[in-house]
């Protein structure tokens, strides 16, 4: 090993022993046992190839939702846009709605109607772009045996050949929108916020996924993509908004906006108009003759979880 | 030992570890993470917003077949029938109006045609206070007993409503009575529910709550 040769040749070399002078036995050994290794390490690293979708540029140095200029928000809309039709082949239609002056949105949901079928679910999954495979829904319908009021208990599993069951009610659940939101507290980075309409908004592109808001939730509302969501080309709902339904990328969280893109341009949630029993009922509160605001005055509403101090907008109520 | 021997050392140690890592990656010993199995989507039927039925009025408003509305093909006009009832106080149904139920009511005891038809022109409703009504303003006939419902329904707090809750945005829809209430049976009639959340992993939900939700 003190062998002066392999001092003047370094060893890093591709060379024939034969035909180079000074390269000895021992150094072509190390310099072959050296470049196997480099190779071998290349191959071990392969599973990053797996790696894909990087950040763009653009898109890591985007600034927090509300400090776009409208230039910079329309040039990320555009970005977002061909984003999308690269992804999908599908060329949406993304716009970043505001909330409207003297609107506050209020969602009631009639216990006594609601016959458990999930079809709210689905047009939910349909209209927001959620991913089919792994699963993300943003409305859980829970099964309660009638006279309790035990949500820990509750059944959401539920698949009998047809619903109601008899001597069980049923009590979807969602985001809230509460006006004293826990999760908005707990965020680290203020990509979640509630906006003047009452709806509490995600800035996926400024979430980090630390799932703290998931934690602090009491109502299990928002849901993590764990893995990139799924979506079919020919399911993808082309009406898109910056805060709502464009689709989400890995580790981010995601919730009910109550449709943003709907909502905000004066229509009604697809959960909504999917309901066949008209148990779900939305409108805004400060106009005193909406069906919220007949609801509130009218009917004995409650909230769940009351006692956590949340201020939900969203009521429930039984009736006969 | 001296540096060299240690240099040749640490690349002969790192290359059988690449080379092994290298050969596990290529035979997969460990194993990937197994492809979950796929979820299959939703049939449509589940996200189709419109209404369970058809009444009479959707027909008319988007021109179908009313046929089965013209009663006096058979019935006498002005003819007031004869209603038979079983020991029971039950309607007893004549064959050719076999396929009815009579489920009006919790105690199914409203079973009298004429509670609702006009026994002198069946192509029309009767309310009790005597207002003559067209087949599709059953409407109507709905609110001349079921007051408070139908208060609620016109406020838009009872039925369904689709289109614009803002109203200067563009127009909404209210859905008639008889399009989601059969008139004969108006409880809501038990339909299959849409798949519930499928687990991450099937095996994840303990067979126990498996077992609580049939």
């Amino acid at each position: 090993m003190n062998d002066p040769a392999s001092k003047q040749n370094p060893a890093w070399a591709w060379s024939d022993p034969a035909t180079v002078p000074g390269m000895n036995r021992r150094s072509f050994l190390r310099a072959t046992v050296a470049a196997a290794s480099g190779l071998a390490a290349v191959a071990a690293l392969a599973p990053l190839r797996e790696l894909k979708n990087f950040t763009s540029v653009d898109e890591f140095l985007q600034k927090h939702y509300t400090e776009l200029t409208p230039e910079e928000m329309a040039r990320v809309l555009k970005r977002i846009e061909d984003e999308v039709e690269k992804q999908y082949g599908l060329r949406p239609h993304v716009r970043d709605y505001k909330p409207m002056n003297g609107v506050e949105f209020v969602y009631c949901l009639n216990l006594t109607r609601c016959i458990g079928c999930r079809k709210c679910v689905h047009a939910c999954v349909a209209e927001n772009n959620q991913s089919r495979s792994p699963e993300i829904q943003y409305i859980r319908v829970l099964k309660m045996p009638n006279g309790t009021f035990d949500v820990e208990k509750a059944e959401h599993n539920y698949a009998p050949e047809s619903v109601p069951e008899p001597g069980f009610y049923y009590m979807p659940v969602q985001c809230h929108q509460c006006k004293n939101p826990p999760c908005v507290k707990v965020c680290p980075v203020k990509a979640t916020w509630k906006d003047d309409d009452g709806i509490v908004v995600i800035d996926y592109n400024w979430c980090i996924g630390c799932r703290y808001c998931e934690a602090a939730c009491p109502y299990w509302a928002r849901r993590f993509n764990f893995t990139a969501p799924s979506i079919p080309k020919e399911r993808l709902n082309p009406n898109m908004s910056y805060l709502g339904n464009r689709p989400r990328q890995q580790g981010v969280m995601e919730k009910c906006h109550f449709c943003i893109q709907r909502t905000r341009a004066g229509r009604y949630p697809a959960c909504v108009e999917v309901c066949p029993a008209g148990a779900r009922k939305f409108g805004n509160i400060l106009d005193p003759d909406s069906e919220v605001s007949h609801i509130l005055k009218d009917k004995r509403v409650f909230v769940l979880k009351e006692e956590v101090g949340t201020l939900p907008r969203f009521f429930y109520y039984f009736e006969i | 030992m001296n540096a060299d021997t240690k240099t040749a050392a640490v690349l002969i140690a790192s290359a059988v570890l690449f080379l092994a890592l290298a050969a596990a990656f290529q035979r997969d010993l460990w194993g990937r993470p197994a492809a979950l199995p796929a979820i299959p989507l939703v049939d449509p039927v589940f996200t189709n917003p419109a209404p369970t039925r058809v009444s009479a009025a959707d027909l008319k408003r988007t021109g179908g077949d009313m046929t089965d509305f013209e009663c006096n093909t058979c019935h006498e006009l002005n003819k007031p029938g004869n209603l038979r009832f079983d020991d029971k106080g039950q309607v007893v149904l004549p064959k050719e109006h076999g396929e009815l139920v009579m489920h009006h009511g919790r105690n199914d005891r409203n079973n009298n045609c004429f509670n609702c038809h006009n026994p002198l022109n069946r192509e029309e409703l009767l309310t009790k206070d005597g207002h003559k009504l067209r087949i599709w303003e059953s409407t109507r006939l709905c609110a001349s007993c079921h007051g408070p419902t139908y208060r609620d329904w016109e406020l838009g707090v009872h039925g369904r409503m689709s289109g614009y809750w803002n109203r200067a945005l563009g127009p909404f829809t209210r859905v008639d009575c008889a399009s989601c209430h059969h008139p004969h049976a108006p409880i809501f009639a038990p339909r299959p529910p849409a798949p519930g959340p499928h687990p991450l992993r099937p095996a994840a939900v303990p067979p126990a709550r498996q077992h609580a939700s049939h």
